[in-house]
C-alpha cells in the first residue's frame, strides 16, 4: 500500500522548538521538508549554519496529533512523549507542511479503517455528533461529551467534531437564553459542558474560546459552577472592562492586539476561572499558548523602531505628562517580566534594544520616584537585567566610570543611604551586591547564550586593577556610614532608619567577603570596617546583634590569616561572650547563634582563635557552665599546652618553604598585638596561587559554615591531629596556618579518609548506639570535595550565587563537572506544574469517601489503602521537590 | 480595638492587610521570635497541626473544629504557604495571631518556609499578584529565618479526659467496664466520638476520681466487613523504656512530646543539640536544620535515602532510640499527606500530623490536629515562657523515672471547609495590563 502522495517542495525556513521541563527549549533553526522514503512519510529540518546536521527527524503516524496553531506554528507530541513544535519564519510554508501532514494522515488512517481490527471504534468515534445546541438538549449534549472525554479516541473525535462545527460558537447563545429563563438547572449543565470541553486539551479549541465573539459567552456559562451553586463568579464583569488594558503608546498591528487580548484572557483563565480543575495537559496547553503569544508580542514590539522611539520618547525630561511617564515605567516592567520567560537570546536582543534606546534613564528616572512603588518597579527592572545578565550589567557601569559619568552604583548606594522604604531599601541592597561583585561568572551566561554572545561582551570586559578599583571606591561610599558610627558614644539612641541601614550594610559586607575575600580586604582594611560591626554587637538590637555576628562567623569559617588577626586584634570575642552572658542560660536565637560560633571553632579546632579566646578570656569562659561548650574549649586548650613540643619537627618541615617569619621559640603565643603594620601590608598583597587557595577554601569553609551542627564537617585545613598540637604553644598563628596553606592541594586527599580526631566526630554520636548513619552520610563527605556539589548547596541566597562560586571551586580544583542551572523561568514554571503533578485528574476533583472509622488498625485494609494513596502522593510531592532542589 | 485586633478581623474575613501592616507586623514577630529557642518548650494542654498550605478557608474550619484562639493553644508544625491560593492570608493571620496571643499559638518552621521553596510552589507569585512587587514576600521570608525548628510539649496528660458531650454526640451510650485508660480517640468534626483505644490500668492509686468516665465504647462507625479497631498495642505502654529497678520507677511519667516539621536528623542524638544550631538562615540543603524540616519516618532500619533529596528516612528503630535517650514519648510531625489526616507508626513513637484537607483542592485526604491535654495530676505546671530557662526541661532522663508513659491522643478529623462558605478558590487576577 504505497503512498500517493506528493511531498511538498521546496524547503521552509523553521525554528525547531521541544518542550522541555515545561519550557520551549530552542533546538535550532533550519530548513523544513517533507519526504516519503519506502513508504515511511517524514519530517526533516536540516540545521541552517550547518547543512548535514539534521535538527529534526521524525515519522507521521496517523495517531500523532498534529495541530497548527495560528498562522505559522505547528505543534505535535512525537511517539516518545516529548511535545515538539515548528515555527514557520512565513505562514506559507506552514501551510504547505501542515498540507501534508494533513493528508498523510487522512491517508494513514483511511488505511487503517481498511485493515484495523479497531476501525469500527475509530469509525464510530469518528462519527461523533452532538445534538443540536439547544436547551432541550444539553442534558443529552453534557453525557455525551463526558462519555466521549473517558478515551483518547473519544476525545479526539469530539475535538474535531467541536471544531469542525463551529460548536462552541453555536453553544454561547444558549447562555444569555438560560440566564433570561433563569434557569439554573441548563447554567450548571453549560458549565459541566464547557469546563469538558476546555479539558479536552485541544490548541484550537482553547483559542477559539478566547477569540473575541466567544470569550463572553464561554466564562459566562463558567460563571454558574455547579459545585458552587449558591455561588456566581463575575468573569464577564471582569473580562470586558475595556478600562484595564492600556496603553502608553498604541500598538497599531491588528493581529498583535488581538494577541495581546487573547493572552490576557488565557491568562485570566488559568489563573482564575480554570485554577480550581486545571490538569496538566491543559494547563501546559494554556501555558505555551501563553508563551508563543508573548515572543511575538515582544518581537513584535523590538522590532517596531518608530514604536520604541515614541515609548522611550516619553521620558524626555521637556515631556511634562508624569502619568504617562509612569505608565511606560509600567508598561517596560511588564516586558521585562515577560522576558523571564523567554530564551536567552531572544531576551538578550530585546534588553539589548531597550538598552540602546535608553532603559537606563528609565530606571534612574524610576528609582528616584516620589512614590516608592515606582521606585519597586523601576529596581525589579534593573533587577531583571541583572539576572539576565550581570556581567553585561557590570560591563556598562565600568564603562560609565571610564568615561567620567556617573556610575548606576552610585545612585543606587546614594539612594540606599537615604531610602526609607524598606521594601525598596531591601531590593537597593540586594542590587548593590550584585553590581559590585566583580567575581565574573562566566559560565552561565555563556551557557545560556552562545559563543556569539561572549564575544560581544568581552569587549565590556575591562582590566582587573580598574575593577578592584572601582570596588574600593564603592565600597568607600557605600560603608561610608558604616564608619561613622565609630564617633558615636553609644548605640542606645539608633534610629529605626539607621538600624534597617546598618544591618543591611553588613548583610552586604559578609557577602562580599564571603563571595571574594581577597578584594575586599582592602575595603575593610583601609575603612577599618572590622571593628565597627564589632561595635554593632553592642547595639540593643537584637536582630542587628545577629547580623553583626553572622559577618563575624562567617570571617571565622573563611580560615583566612587576615581576617583572624582582625578578630583576635580586638576585643571581638569578648563581645560576643558579652552577648553569650547577656542572654545566658536563656534559650533563644542570639544564644544558639553565639553557641554555635563557638562550637564551629572547637569542631574544626581553629586554633589560633582557640588560642586567643581562652588565653584572654578564660575566667569568662569558665564561669559559662550550662553548656559543655566552653569548657571543652578551654579543655582543648589545655590540651594543646600540656605537652611537650615534640612535634615541632614536622611542623618546621612544612614550613621550611614558606616566607613567613619564624616564631620565636618557647615564647607564648601573645594573643592580640600579633601582626604589626608591615605584616598586615604583607597579607594584603599575597600573592595570588595564595589567594586562589584562600577562595577556594572560603566557598569550602562557608559551605560547612550553613551544615551547623553537622558532624561530616571535613577538616579544611590539615591540621595536625592532636597528638601533634602540643608544638603549637610554641607558636605564633599564622604559622599553624601558613602550615596548613602550603600543602593546600592535598585538603581533598585528607578528607577521604575519616578524620582521626576524635572531636571531629564527636557530633554523630548519635549513631554510636543506633544502626549506622546511612550511606549517604559518607557519600556526602565524599561528595563534598567535589566542591561543586557542596558549592551548589551554598546557593541557598539567589541563583546565581551558586554559578559564582562554583566557578571559583570548579576552576580551581580542575574538575570537569557540569552545573545545570536551569533558567529561574523553567524552574518557576516546572514548580507550578508540580503543584498540579501532585494529583493529576482530569475529572473535576472527586472527593473519595473515605472511612474515617477505626483505620488506626494496621491491618485494615482500609488503612493500607489510605498508606498507599498517601506514599504516592507523597512521592510525587518528593520528586517535584527534589526537582526544585535540582534546579535551584 | 486596637489595630492588631483590626487586623486579625480583617484577615478572619479573608481580606488583606496594607503592606505597610504587613512589614509592621513581620518585624514585630521578628522581636517575637528572636526570644525563642530553637526548640520552643510548650505545655499541654496544646493543640498540635500539620501542614496548612495556604488552604484559608479549611484554616478557618480547623479553628472551627479545634476551638479559637486564644482558648485553645495551637502549636503549627510549619509549611503554612505554598500549593493553596490563600497563602499570604493564612500565613499572615497565624502570624497576628502570634503577636496578639504569644504564648497561646506556637509557630515552627517547615520546609516551605523558604525562599527557594516559595519561589517555586506559589507563595512568591501569590504575594507579586496581590501586592504586586516582592516586598511582603521579602518580609516574610525574613520571618521565615526567625521561625523556630521545633517544640517541645511538657506536661501532657498520660490519658485522656472524657470527650464533652457538648457537641452533639447524642448517642453516648454508658459507660462499659473499666478496662484501662482511654489512650487514644478519634473525633470527627461534628465530635463525635469514632474509635478509641485504651490502655492497660498500671496505677492503682491515684486516679480513682478519673474511672468513672463516661465514654463511648469504641464504635466502629463505618463498620466495613472485617475491620476492627484493634488497639494498636500491648504490653508495657510507652516507647520500650524499661525500669532497671530503681525504686522510684512507679511514678509514672508522661514524657515530652517533639514536634517537629519533618523528623529526625542522624546528626541530632538529643534535643539539646538542636539548640546549638544558627537556624536564622535559609533552609540549607543539608545539616542538622535541613534534616529536622525534611526527613520522613520509613519502614527501613536504621537511616536510608530520602527520595525528595534532602533529609533522611529514618526507621523505628531510630525513633525508639532517640525517644529512649531524651526521655520523650512522641514525636509529632507533618511533611507528608495522610489521606487519613493522621497516621501513628512505630507503635506510637511518631506521629504525621496532616491538616490541610482536600489538599490542592483535588486530593480527597481529610485532615487532622492532634490534642493533647494538661496533666493536672501532678499539680500545677511551670509557666511557659519564650526564651525557656533550664535547658534539659524534660530531657535526658537522669534520674526521673524511666516509665515514660504516651501521652493521650485525642485526633479531630475534618473535612474540606463546605463549599458556600470559602467562596470558589481562585488566585487573584492582575489589575491592569499593557500587554
Amino acid at each position: 500500500m504505497a503512498l500517493e502522495l506528493q511531498p511538498p517542495d521546496g524547503r521552509k525556513r523553521v525554528k525547531v522548538y521541544e518542550l522541555r521541563e515545561n519550557d520551549w527549549f530552542d533546538r535550532g533553526t533550519g530548513f523544513c521538508t517533507g519526504h516519503i522514503s519506502g513508504d515511511v512519510p517524514r519530517i526533516y529540518v536540516e540545521s541552517e549554519d550547518e547543512p548535514n546536521r539534521v535538527l529534526l527527524e521524525t515519522k507521521i503516524t496517523k495517531d500523532d496529533g498534529y495541530q497548527k496553531q495560528q498562522e505559522t506554528l505547528i505543534v505535535w507530541t512525537e511517539q516518545s512523549g516529548t511535545d515538539m513544535a515548528l515555527s514557520f519564519q512565513e505562514a506559507e510554508g506552514c501551510a504547505v507542511i501542515w498540507e501534508f501532514v494533513n493528508s498523510v494522515q487522512q491517508h494513514l488512517l483511511s488505511l487503517a479503517a481498511a485493515d484495523d481490527a479497531l476501525s469500527d471504534d475509530l469509525e464510530s468515534y469518528q462519527s461523533i455528533v452532538l445534538p443540536a445546541p439547544e436547551l432541550g438538549n444539553l442534558s443529552d449534549i453534557e453525557q455525551i461529551v463526558r462519555a466521549a472525554s473517558m478515551t483518547q479516541a473519544g476525545r479526539d473525535a469530539l475535538s474535531k467534531f467541536i471544531i469542525r462545527d463551529e460548536y462552541i460558537g453555536k453553544l454561547v447563545p444558549l447562555v444569555t437564553m438560560a440566564e433570561d429563563l433563569e434557569s439554573l438547572v441548563d447554567l450548571h449543565r453549560l458549565c459541566n459542558i464547557m469546563k469538558s470541553l476546555i479539558l479536552l486539551n485541544d490548541n484550537t479549541i482553547i483559542e477559539t474560546v478566547v477569540a473575541d465573539q466567544i470569550i463572553l459567552g464561554v466564562v459566562g456559562a463558567l460563571e454558574y459552577d455547579p459545585e458552587f451553586p449558591t455561588h456566581k463568579a463575575n468573569h464577564r464583569q471582569y473580562l470586558s472592562d475595556q478600562s484595564r488594558y492600556k496603553e502608553v503608546v498604541p500598538i497599531k498591528d491588528p493581529l498583535i492586539r488581538r494577541k495581546i487580548r487573547s493572552t490576557w484572557r488565557l491568562q485570566y483563565l488559568k489563573d482564575v476561572v480554570l485554577a480550581r480543575i486545571l490538569d496538566d495537559p491543559t494547563f501546559s496547553v494554556l501555558n505555551s499558548l501563553i508563551f508563543f503569544n508573548q515572543m511575538e508580542i515582544v518581537n513584535h514590539i523590538q522590532s517596531n523602531a518608530p514604536f520604541l522611539r515614541e515609548l522611550f520618547s516619553v521620558f524626555d525630561p521637556r515631556y511634562t505628562d508624569i502619568k504617562r511617564k509612569d505608565d511606560a515605567v509600567q508598561f517596560l516592567h511588564q516586558c521585562a517580566a515577560i522576558a523571564k520567560n523567554l530564551q536567552a537570546p531572544s531576551r538578550a536582543q530585546l534588553f539589548a534594544n531597550f538598552i540602546s534606546h535608553g532603559l537606563f534613564a528609565v530606571i534612574a528616572f524610576a528609582v528616584k520616584h516620589p512614590n516608592p512603588a515606582m521606585r519597586t518597579t523601576g529596581i525589579d527592572i534593573l533587577v531583571a537585567l541583572l539576572d539576565h545578565d550581570p556581567v553585561m550589567m557590570r560591563g556598562y557601569m565600568l564603562k560609565a566610570v571610564n568615561e567620567k559619568k556617573t556610575p548606576l552604583t552610585d545612585t543606587l548606594i546614594d539612594l540606599l543611604h537615604a531610602e526609607t522604604d524598606l521594601g525598596v531599601k531591601n531590593q537597593l541592597a540586594d542590587a548593590i551586591k550584585i553590581l559590585l561583585d566583580p567575581q565574573i561568572p562566566l559560565q552561565e551566561p555563556i551557557a545560556r547564550a552562545g559563543p556569539d554572545y561572549f564575544k560581544v561582551r568581552s569587549s565590556n570586559l575591562l582590566s582587573d586593577a580598574f575593577v578592584q578599583q572601582h570596588f574600593d571606591e564603592s565600597s568607600k561610599r557605600l560603608f561610608q556610614p558604616l564608619k561613622q558610627i565609630a564617633n558615636r558614644a553609644s548605640l542606645n539612641d539608633l534610629t529605626f532608619q539607621e538600624v534597617t541601614l546598618y544591618s543591611h550594610l553588613v548583610d552586604i559586607l559578609t557577602f562580599f567577603v564571603r563571595q571574594h575575600l581577597f578584594r575586599t580586604r582592602n575595603a575593610i582594611h583601609s575603612e577599618s570596617l572590622a571593628p565597627r560591626v564589632a561595635q554593632l554587637l553592642t547595639a540593643p538590637q537584637k536582630h542587628l546583634k545577629l547580623v553583626a555576628l553572622k559577618f563575624f562567623r562567617t570571617l571565622i569559617s573563611l580560615q583566612d590569616t587576615f581576617y583572624q588577626a582582625l578578630m583576635t586584634h580586638n576585643n571581638t570575642f569578648g563581645l560576643i561572650l558579652d552577648i553569650v552572658y547577656e542572654t545566658m542560660p536563656r534559650d533563644n536565637l542570639l544564644n544558639s547563634a553565639c553557641l554555635e560560633l563557638f562550637e564551629f571553632i572547637k569542631r574544626e579546632n581553629i586554633k589560633p582563635f582557640i588560642l586567643h579566646v581562652v588565653e584572654k578570656y578564660r575566667e569568662k569562659l569558665e564561669n559559662i557552665t550550662y553548656v559543655d561548650t566552653f569548657q571543652n574549649l578551654i579543655l582543648r586548650y589545655d590540651q594543646m599546652q600540656g605537652y611537650g613540643a615534640e612535634a615541632d619537627s614536622t611542623l618546621f618541615s612544612q614550613d621550611d618553604g614558606t616566607p613567613r617569619r619564624l616564631p620565636l621559640n618557647g615564647q607564648r603565643w601573645q594573643g592580640v598585638k600579633e601582626l604589626d603594620a608591615a605584616e598586615e601590608e604583607y597579607f594584603n598583597t599575597s600573592d595570588d596561587e595564595d589567594e586562589w587557595t584562600q577562595e577556594n577554601r572560603t566557598t569550602l569553609a562557608v559551605g560547612v559554615a550553613n551544615g551547623s551542627a553537622s558532624p561530616v564537617v571535613k577538616p579544611l585545613v590539615d591540621y595536625p591531629d592532636d597528638d601533634d598540637d602540643d608544638a603549637m604553644d610554641t607558636k605564633p598563628e599564622e604559622l599553624a596556618d601558613q602550615s596548613a596553606e602550603a600543602q593546600p592541594l592535598t585538603v581533598g586527599d585528607i578528607q577521604v579518609e575519616p578524620s582521626p580526631e576524635p572531636t571531629t566526630s564527636e557530633p554523630s554520636s548519635p549513631t554510636a548506639q543506633t544502626p549506622p548513619v546511612p550511606e549517604r552520610l559518607s557519600e556526602k563527605r565524599r561528595r563534598e570535595e567535589e566542591d561543586e556539589d557542596e558549592l551548589v548547596k551554598l546557593a541557598a541566597g539567589p541563583k546565581r550565587r551558586s554559578s559564582t562560586s562554583s566557578n571559583s571551586g570548579a576552576g580551581f580544583l580542575n574538575r570537569k563537572k557540569t552545573l545545570s542551572i536551569g533558567s529561574i523561568g523553567s524552574v518557576e514554571k516546572g514548580g507550578t506544574q508540580g503543584v498540579l503533578g501532585t494529583v493529576t485528574s482530569s475529572a473535576p476533583p472527586k472527593r473519595i469517601a473515605i472511612n474515617i472509622g477505626p483505620v488506626k488498625s494496621s491491618v485494615s485494609d482500609n488503612a493500607t489503602c489510605g498508606e498507599t494513596v498517601s506514599s504516592e502522593s507523597n512521592e510525587k510531592e518528593n520528586r517535584d521537590d527534589s526537582q526544585a532542589e535540582e534546579s535551584g | 480595638m486596637s489595630d492588631l485586633d483590626r487586623a486579625i478581623e480583617q484577615l478572619r474575613a479573608c481580606r488583606l492587610i496594607p503592606e505597610s501592616q504587613v512589614r509592621e507586623l513581620c518585624y514585630k514577630a521578628r522581636e517575637l521570635l528572636i526570644e525563642e529557642g530553637n526548640v520552643v518548650s510548650v505545655d499541654a494542654p496544646v493543640t498540635i497541626c500539620g501542614d496548612i498550605h495556604g488552604q484559608f478557608h479549611d484554616l478557618m474550619e480547623l479553628f472551627r473544629v479545634g476551638g479559637d484562639v486564644p482558648d485553645t493553644n495551637y502549636l503549627f508544625m510549619g509549611d503554612f504557604v505554598d500549593r493553596g491560593f490563600y497563602s499570604l492570608e493564612s500565613f499572615l493571620l497565624l502570624l497576628c495571631l502570634k503577636v496578639r496571643y504569644p504564648d497561646r499559638i506556637t509557630l515552627i518552621r517547615g520546609n516551605h518556609e523558604s525562599r527557594q521553596i516559595t519561589t517555586v510552589y506559589g507563595f512568591y507569585d501569590e504575594c507579586i499578584r496581590k501586592y504586586g512587587s516582592a516586598n511582603v514576600w521579602r518580609y516574610c521570608c525574613e520571618v521565615f529565618d526567625y521561625l523556630a525548628l521545633g517544640a517541645i510539649v511538657l506536661g501532657a496528660s498520660s490519658e485522656l479526659e472524657p470527650t464533652s458531650s457538648g457537641m452533639g454526640d447524642m448517642t453516648q451510650s454508658t459507660m462499659p467496664v473499666d478496662d484501662g485508660e482511654l489512650e487514644t480517640e478519634v473525633l470527627n468534626s461534628r465530635g463525635e466520638v469514632t474509635m478509641s483505644t485504651y490502655r492497660p490500668r498500671q496505677r492503682s492509686s491515684s486516679d480513682a476520681s478519673t474511672d468513672s468516665r463516661n465514654i463511648s465504647p469504641p464504635r466502629d462507625i463505618s463498620a466495613a466487613p472485617g475491620q476492627t479497631a484493634a488497639p494498636t498495642r500491648t504490653g508495657a505502654p510507652g516507647t520500650g523504656a524499661s525500669g532497671d529497678g530503681n525504686g522510684s520507677a512507679t511514678t509514672c511519667r508522661t514524657g515530652a512530646v517533639l514536634c517537629v516539621h519533618g523528623g529526625l536528623s542522624p546528626l541530632i542524638d538529643s534535643v539539646d543539640k538542636i539548640r546549638l544550631i544558627d537556624r536564622k538562615q535559609e533552609v540549607p540543603h543539608e545539616g542538622a536544620m535541613c534534616d529536622l524540616l525534611w526527613s520522613d519516618p520509613d519502614e527501613i532500619e536504621g537511616w536510608g535515602l530520602s527520595p525528595r533529596g534532602a533529609g533522611f528516612l529514618f526507621g523505628g528503630d531510630i525513633v525508639k532510640q532517640f525517644n529512649h535517650l531524651n526521655g520523650l514519648s512522641l514525636v509529632a510531625r507533618a511533611h507528608q499527606l495522610v489521606m487519613e489526616g493522621y497516621k501513628e507508626m512505630f507503635d506510637g513513637g511518631i506521629v504525621t500530623v496532616w491538616s490541610a484537607p482536600n489538599y490542592c483542592y483535588r486530593c480527597g485526604n481529610v485532615a487532622a490536629i492532634l490534642e493533647l491535654g494538661e496533666d493536672t495530676s501532678s499539680g500545677g505546671t511551670v509557666a511557659r515562657s519564650n526564651g525557656e530557662y533550664g535547658r534539659s526541661n524534660g530531657v535526658g532522663a537522669n534520674g526521673i523515672a524511666n516509665t515514660v508513659v504516651s501521652p493521650g491522643r485525642r485526633y479531630r478529623v475534618f473535612e474540606a471547609a463546605a463549599q458556600d462558605t470559602r467562596g470558589m478558590p481562585a488566585k487573584k487576577p492582575v489589575a491592569d495590563y499593557f500587554l
